[in-house]
């Protein structure tokens, strides 16, 4: 299974590493990468600060597995990786990384948006907003 | 032994991250009356997972012992 949770936020320096090892894979011609931002959204006047990961973990390991699974059927793809975060997420930092590699980029772009509309859409991961008093709402997906 | 599993706002409501119920055998129906009951989830929503496949119909469904269930509300990762 391969690992696809982190704590806390997606530092700069794992995405550049993640990168990075990819340069040994010559069959490569196109990466695509998204990357999700916690955003400091204003919700009746107060403002979100941070974002509180948490997820059923089994559950979401053997789905995310069918999510590669079906990623690699419907494209043409080299590797893909997913990486999410779980615990507190601040304002401005990275909490959710997708990686397509592929030999020619038409393939990254669609493979890339469907995987992250499945991880959002099938994944059981909640998000906690938690605004400048810690007062909190969970966070509903729009 | 039944194994149940509360997450984001349901874990809020129940004020547990989960339990064990003994009952060696229970329908799923009845189960998730009993903690609806109990914690009063009635104006929440949520899906329910058995042995983390998310169940459609729970009518029919019959838990024994060993299997694992989660409560669970709207997914917001990304």
């Amino acid at each position: 299974m391969k690992k696809t949770f982190l704590e806390g936020a997606i530092a700069s320096d794992f995405i550049a590493e993640s990168i990075a090892k990819h340069q040994s894979k010559h069959s490569i011609g196109a990466h695509n990468i998204f990357l999700g931002q916690v955003r400091g959204d204003e919700i009746d006047g107060r403002q979100v600060t941070a974002i509180e990961y948490s997820a059923y973990e089994e559950m979401a390991n053997e789905k995310l597995h069918e999510i590669r699974e079906s990623a690699f059927e419907k494209f043409d793809l080299t590797c893909l990786h997913i990486y999410h975060s779980l615990g507190r997420v601040k304002v401005g930092e990275i909490c959710f990384f997708v990686f397509v590699s592929a030999k020619r980029r038409k393939e990254v772009y669609a493979a890339t948006e469907y995987l992250v509309n499945q991880v959002k859409e099938q994944v059981p991961i909640f998000g906690k907003e938690i605004f400048e008093n810690e007062d909190f709402q969970w966070k509903v997906n729009s | 032994m039944i194994k149940v599993h509360y997450f984001g706002i349901i874990a809020e409501a129940a004020k547990s991250e989960g339990e064990t119920i003994s009952s060696p055998s229970i329908p799923l129906k009845s189960l998730i009356g009993d903690l609806t009951e109990k914690y009063q989830l009635d104006s929440y929503q949520f899906q329910i997972a058995v042995n983390r496949k998310i169940v459609k119909e729970m009518d029919a469904l019959e838990l024994k012992t060993g299997d694992e269930i989660a409560l669970l509300p709207a997914f917001s990762g990304g």
